[in-house]
């Protein structure tokens, strides 16, 4: 007998809406395509030329040679802008009854109420719903959507759109720089400090279409920030595509904390870039949980500009049946006294395929920089399949840098213990698991922990061995 | 010509520098002639195999040894210590050699690369490694080559049932220094333990690619590397443990610290795990730093100028590894030669 873990429920994120919408972007990619994107979404000249050079860059760049196979994405079958049948709004009552009805599921205006300062809420390519808390309003925070942060802060934009990352850091990017349609905007003052969380939640409803959400966060000096993210979609037979972008810059003595619970549908190819630039003393901490997608290629950067700026990475990735998750974190080292902390758990199962790919550089001009990675893996099955490929590059020798990784199942010895003590098998197994995951649950906001022991909340029948 | 070496069994983004090695102006010995200068205690020796590797220096080297090889042998082994000894001079500065060794009883085998002579020279060989079932063979390489030398060595190993293989490797010599090491650990309990230690210096590059595939039941691999680098040198370190389904119980460990001297050095660690099979015990770990100050302050206060203590702390960490070597004259060669480098 094996031990055996079931899927989430994914009853919640499976309701399906009619595939309405105002606009529907003809399948594929191509010059045309890109400018009546613009066109739809009244760009300036500015971001209009920013899309077609994007373009042109896509064009020239290749696939990755690396990682899980992406031959099953056919540009040509997506459709990269769907416009709901909606216009932004600041009142969920405003928001058509089927998109709010998919968003109270997901639990969205209830978080609100409850345990966030501000929210966001995008359906297929358009953020329908952004609303934020008066008195930060009054503070001078802006939480908006991506599209009026180009219309009313052009300045800032034009600053740092698509120079965190740069357009041709790798082919998706540049396809996001080329089609990108929503995100968040959101400018933190210096010295303001948000006790409660904003968060964003991204909804992909349309069938054989992309979503390229871009996020722009700006913490200003001394300032600090938790923004969470939340995404998913229901389950189509087609492949749909996820090619986000998100750009942080956490400016000297400031603060953020990103945290993302990742949720899409298994019939979703997730390739998201995600990276923040950290000034002097400012410290940057990601939490994520990466559990949808069928295939997912995912990892955060951080870059340590400032002296004694700071990173923590917290992830758990969890693939079952027919997922190549292959995820993990990146942190580049560039000033005195920087350190960072990388803590990476994966489960796999039901033949699914974990990798965790990583990249530490502490550059010459780090000295007296740490940087300390803990990555462990359980497999629950022999079919499935767990890949750790860390890269550590080490360009002084002022440094302390340890990496640690193991690999496994879960222990005869640990179960037999906790027996020993009066469990039962399965539930000295759940604990196990449960155990392995808790140093990155008890990091999630709450709702999103529940959210997570849901998935992890374990159906164990029969026995090891 | 430029060529492409040591590509690691799975590919990673290109932007982290480590898929393989690229070197430019590698000149490749065209007409070879016998390499004369060779010590071996094994007189009979066959034809060793041409069949093509798994993973090796790439096809331009390797078609090289299986054509042009200017030194090429096959022992078996019988209860002795096998010797083999290369001294480059002036008159034997190309080597390609092929060297087979099949495991049948326990044996200790010493292979060593020795400049004489202050010229560039070149290396490029092939160990092949068949330890049949219940054979212990401890196998030691060691480069002395000078810092002129251009050294490829692939290393294939194929473990059978209840076997053990211990490989030693003492890579302090070369201007470029790569190795390819592959073992195929098929037998059940068989056993790996592959140890070394790399010293690098000035613009020395060394690039060592281990890959450990691990088929057999209760079988197991330990790679422990020390390293030391000073001057500009760059050292990339690819250790790969893969655990092929059915091997269960197996076990694997890999190691790699490396010790630098210098602010201008350059490591990079790429140490992955593979797993397909879940009921296996799988760790790796890799750090970096430069020299403990207490310990040297501690070692220097005992009258020691710093020299002298950065030296006796490099050869404490190399001292467990290179104390794996029987032969007391071998190993009191590696020890003069450690302690020459280091002044």
């Amino acid at each position: 007998m094996k031990t055996k873990v079931e899927d989430i429920n994914r009853n919640i994120y499976d309701i399906k809406n009619k595939d309405e919408y105002e606009f529907k972007i003809e399948k594929g990619l191509n010059k045309k395509i890109v400018e009546e994107i613009s066109k739809q979404k009244n760009d300036p000249d500015w971001m209009r030329e920013i899309r077609l050079k994007a373009l042109e860059t896509y064009n020239k760049l290749e696939l990755p040679t690396w990682g899980p196979d992406l031959s099953e994405l056919k540009m040509d079958n997506i459709a990269t802008y769907v416009k709901p049948k909606t216009e932004l709004n600041s009142s969920w009552e405003d928001v058509p009854e089927d998109i709010k009805n998919t968003f109270d599921k997901l639990g969205i205006p209830e978080a609100e109420k409850k345990s966030l300062a501000g929210v966001g809420a995008q359906y297929d390519s358009e953020v329908v719903y952004h609303s934020m808390k008066k008195e930060l309003l009054e503070q001078g925070v802006i939480y908006t959507d991506m599209e009026t942060a180009v219309r009313e802060y052009p300045e800032i934009v034009k600053e740092h759109f698509m120079k965190c990352v740069p357009v041709n850091d790798h082919k998706f990017v540049a396809l996001h720089a080329a089609v990108w349609s929503g995100g968040s905007f959101v400018y933190v003052p210096k010295g303001v400090k948000l006790d409660i969380p904003l968060q964003s939640y991204f909804r992909l409803n349309s069938p054989e279409s992309g979503q390229f959400e871009h996020t722009l966060i700006i913490v200003d000096e001394g300032a600090s920030l938790h923004f969470i993210e939340g995404c998913s979609a229901p389950k189509y037979n087609k492949v749909n595509l996820h090619a986000g972008c998100v750009e942080l810059y956490v400016k000297d003595n400031a603060y953020l904390r990103y945290s993302t619970i990742e949720n899409w549908s298994k019939n979703m190819m997730n390739l998201n870039t995600k990276k923040a630039i950290v000034g002097k003393n400012a410290q940057i901490d990601w939490v994520t949980g990466s559990f949808g997608s069928k295939v997912s290629m995912l990892y955060p950067m951080s870059i340590l500009n400032g002296e004694n700026a700071k990173t923590e990475y917290t992830g758990i990735t969890f693939a079952g049946k027919n997922q190549n998750l292959d995820t993990g974190f990146k942190v580049v080292h560039n000033a005195k006294n920087t350190s960072s902390l990388v803590n990476s758990k994966s489960i796999s199962k039901d033949g699914g395929a974990c990798t965790y790919r990583a990249l530490v550089r502490i550059g010459e001009n780090a000295q007296n920089s740490k940087c300390s990675v803990s990555c462990e893996s359980l497999m629950l099955d022999d079919i499935s399949r767990s890949d750790t490929i860390p890269v550590n590059d080490i360009r002084t020798d002022e440094v302390t840098f340890s990496h640690e990784a193991k690999i496994g199942k879960i222990s005869d010895k640990e179960i037999f213990y906790l027996m020993s003590r009066g469990l039962s098998e399965e539930d000295a197994k759940a604990m196990i698991v449960r155990g392995f995951a808790y140093p990155i649950s008890k990091e999630l906001p709450v709702e999103y922990a529940v959210e997570m022991n849901n998935l992890i909340n374990l159906e164990l029948e029969g026995s090891i061995g | 010509m430029e060529i492409k070496v040591n590509e690691t069994p799975i590919r990673t983004s290109r932007n982290f520098l480590i898929n393989n090695l690229k070197l430019e102006n590698i000149e490749l010995p065209k007409k070879l002639k016998s390499f004369e200068n060779v010590e071996i205690s094994e007189l009979k020796t066959k034809k060793p195999s041409t069949k093509k590797l798994k993973y090796g220096n790439g096809k331009i080297l390797e078609e090289s040894i299986f054509e042009n090889a200017n030194s090429a042998l096959k022992i078996e082994t019988q209860n002795e210590d096998i010797k083999i000894k290369y001294n480059f001079d002036n008159e034997n500065l190309e080597l390609v050699n092929n060297i087979e060794i099949i495991g049948k009883e326990n044996a200790n085998i010493y292979i060593e690369y020795i400049s004489k002579t202050n010229k560039p020279c070149f290396h490029n060989g092939l160990i092949r490694t068949v330890a049949k079932e219940n054979c212990k063979l401890n196998i030691v390489i060691i480069n002395k080559l000078n810092n002129k030398t251009n050294n490829f060595e692939a290393i294939e190993n194929e473990l059978h049932e209840k076997s053990k293989v211990n490989y030693t490797i003492i890579d302090i010599g070369g201007k470029t220094s790569v190795t390819n090491y592959y073992s195929n650990i098929i037998g059940e309990e068989a056993n790996n333990d592959l140890k070394t230690i790399y010293l690098g210096q000035n613009n020395e590059i060394k690039d060592l690619n281990y890959i450990a595939e691990v088929r057999g039941k209760k079988s197991e691999i330990d790679i422990d590397v020390q390293g030391v680098l000073d001057g500009n040198c760059k050292k990339n370190f690819k250790g790969t443990i893969d655990f092929k389904k059915g091997c269960k119980k197996a076990k694997g460990n890999e190691n790699e610290f490396c010790l630098l001297l210098s602010d201008k050095a350059r490591s990079i660690a790429l140490p992955m795990l593979l797993c397909t099979e879940e009921e296996v015990e799988g760790n790796h770990s890799t750090a970096s730093g430069k020299v403990d100050s207490k310990t040297l302050f501690y070692i220097m206060s005992r009258g020691l100028s710093y020299k002298e203590a950065v030296k006796l702390i490099v050869k404490s960490k190399f001292n467990k590894i290179i104390e794996r070597i029987a032969n007391e004259e071998i190993k009191e060669e590696v020890l003069q030669e450690i302690e020459r480098k280091l002044s």
